[in-house]
């Protein structure tokens, strides 16, 4: 692979992204974990990724974040045509009926876990968020095979109108 | 810091290996030979380093064969004693050969049964005879993807038979070794079922295309009647040692397939386009149509009737029509130049029995096409085999028809790595398994394989043949 799919955790509390992290392990050979603790570091760690040629994959973020809200921060690489493909995941027990509307309206936002979440439910949606992104971005389906949702990827090769040669 | 990328140097050897016959005067090879050698050596070397992409190959090759060797190209506007040119329009046919144009038919069929899931739904009603005992359901698995990979491309039907086998596969024990077994058998099974027709993979387009250009035309329905049932010997096979290497320790494997035939009428048209193909190309010894002919049928009619759009025939896998056309192309080329007869006759064949040419080219093939694709395996084999014969080098009794069918079908005989084949490597990727537990199981058949060609070829082929 010439180029790596980042999962972007923004999270202020160090505790939950540690949980975060250790939930995400099984992801990592094929997607590399950054965290951030803020926004302004967010979009550090997205500049530096992207400048690097790599993608980011997949952005779990927080909403109540010193400086910057997670919805803001949300809204404004939606705008970015590079991290408008992101898929994008609100994990957060504090975003209000609005905020979660703007999320959804503006950032399209992908899915919204509310904290607390189980370790099988945020693998799901890991999973399922990454392979739908992998479906719409990549070339090489078969690397990610065994990793994300193997049926969902083999049913895209099916419709590929893949060939022997 | 490397000074040459893998592929960098591929091309490097592969140019220098082109041009080094232009400077080279071999006895017994006429001028156009050396060009014809040229050419083949720039394409084998790209074939099998794989520098660009396979078809991309093949279109160089067309290329400079109407610019090098073609009677309105470059270097032989003239007729000579030794060289008669080809028009260019030979090499640029091959693009129209029949068997291409079964392959459209194919590719279209094929296209429009994944649109309206025919390929599932009838994957759903094939599999319910076999139970839930996991020996009958492993048969009946392989036994369906035989069956369809025969018609669509093992690739394809490989990853559609992926989405019935990862929901069992989840729910078996970690430890069963059924596991390993259900993952190699649908691979096995595709590339083994592509065998069966001659639209089933390319190299059988591969061994058609040549024996056309030889005036040698095989029917659909003689193809089958000769390939089928080795496809179900080594099916059979492939079955019991998949049982016997990784046995199931479950008792019963959860089969539970939902989902109905789609019933508008875009969709009850191409079964029945779909069924009438398949019966007339089936049918083709009694109706007397060729099956070429006949491909033109889905073509037209789905076309006709907007199933297939614009952006389905954009969307046709027509990289593997250039590909196989690629290769006729080069034995044209490589036959009339005289340069195959040269390659053939530089070692004496008729100290050989038939036995063992029929287990060396076969042997050859399956060893080439572990490491290669199996279409550039067969198209750098046969025109070596058409010279054989058609030289007479190899003495009374080398049938050309025999040896390609041996080449032909050894071809699809190799799954011992994941890069033999698109069907292997969809199922390694799945994670289940290891490279050693394929390569063991695909060493199995391999062998077995040789020997039933060899067998094939002894005492089953003379006979249909004759």
């Amino acid at each position: 692979m010439d180029h790596k799919i980042y999962i972007l955790i923004v999270e202020d509390e160090l505790e939950v992204m540690d949980a975060l992290v250790k939930d995400l392990e099984k992801f990592e050979t094929f997607f590399p974990v950054e965290t951030a603790n803020d926004a302004t570091e967010a979009e550090e760690v997205i500049d530096y990724i992207l400048d690097h040629d790599h993608k980011i994959g997949l952005i779990l973020c927080d909403h109540v974040l010193p400086g910057k809200n997670g919805v803001d921060l949300l809204i404004e690489l939606q705008q970015n045509p590079k991290t408008a493909i992101s898929k994008k995941v609100l994990v957060t027990g504090q975003a209000g009926h609005e905020d979660t509307i703007m999320a959804i309206n503006k950032a399209d936002l992908d899915h919204y876990i509310a904290k607390p979440w189980t370790e099988d439910e945020l693998e799901k949606v890991v999973r399922d968020e990454l392979t739908d992104y992998v479906l719409s971005n990549e070339d090489n389906l078969l690397y990610y095979m065994q990793v994300l949702d193997a049926e969902k990827i083999s049913d895209a090769m099916r419709k590929n109108k893949m060939t022997d040669h | 810091m490397k000074a040459f990328s893998k592929d960098a140097l591929a091309i490097i050897i592969g140019v220098i290996g082109f041009i080094i016959p232009f400077f080279l005067s071999i006895p017994g090879l006429s001028e156009a030979g050396h060009v014809a050698l040229s050419i083949f050596i720039i394409a084998a070397v790209f074939w099998m380093l794989e520098p660009v992409p396979i078809y991309a190959t093949s279109m160089l090759v067309i290329l400079l064969q109407v610019f090098f060797l073609s009677k309105q190209g470059v270097l032989f506007p003239e007729v000579s004693a030794e060289y008669a040119p080809n028009a260019y329009t030979d090499f640029i046919g091959t693009l129209a050969n029949p068997i291409i144009i079964l392959f459209l038919g194919g590719f279209v069929l094929a296209d429009a049964a994944v649109k309206f899931d025919l390929d599932k739904n009838l994957t759903r009603i094939l599999l319910k005879p076999f139970g839930s005992k996991p020996k009958f359901i492993i048969l009946g698995l392989m036994i369906v993807t035989g069956l369809l990979s025969a018609f669509m491309s093992n690739t394809a039907t490989t990853a559609m038979m992926m989405t019935v086998i990862l929901p069992i596969i989840a729910k078996t024990d970690i430890d069963d070794p059924m596991r390993i077994g259900l993952a190699l058998s649908i691979p096995f099974a595709a590339n083994i079922g592509g065998i069966a027709t001659p639209i089933g993979t390319p190299p059988n387009a591969v061994v058609i295309g040549a024996l056309s250009t030889q005036g040698i035309d095989i029917a659909f329905t003689e193809w089958m009647v000769l390939a089928a049932p080795l496809v179900l010997i080594v099916l059979g096979f492939s079955w019991l040692i998949l049982l016997w290497m990784f046995k199931p320790k479950t008792n019963s494997v959860p089969m539970d397939l939902k989902g109905s035939f789609q019933k508008n009428k875009s969709a009850v048209l191409v079964y029945l386009v779909f069924a009438v193909t398949v019966v007339l190309w089936i049918t083709e010894s009694l109706h007397g149509v060729g099956s070429s002919i006949i491909a033109l049928i889905p073509v037209a009619v789905l076309s006709l009737t907007g199933i297939l759009d614009k952006d389905g025939i954009r969307q046709l896998p027509w990289e593997v029509l250039w590909l196989v056309a690629g290769g006729i192309s080069l034995g044209i080329s490589m036959e009339s130049t005289g340069l195959a007869e040269w390659i053939v006759t530089s070692i004496e064949w008729s100290s050989f029995s038939t036995l063992f040419m029929i287990i060396g080219f076969s042997l050859v093939a399956i060893v080439m096409s572990n490491f290669l694709s199996n279409t550039v395996s067969a198209t750098l084999l046969i025109p070596l085999a058409v010279s054989l014969a058609t030289s007479g080098v190899a003495g009374e009794g080398f049938s050309l028809i025999l040896i390609s069918l041996v080449i032909g079908v050894s071809a699809s005989m190799a799954m011992m790595l994941p890069i033999s084949t698109p069907p292997n490597a969809i199922a390694m990727s799945t994670g289940t398994l290891k490279t050693k537990h394929m390569t063991r199981a695909g060493l199995a058949i391999g062998l077995f394989g040789l020997l039933m060609v060899t067998l094939y070829a002894l005492f089953y082929w003379p006979l249909i043949l004759n």
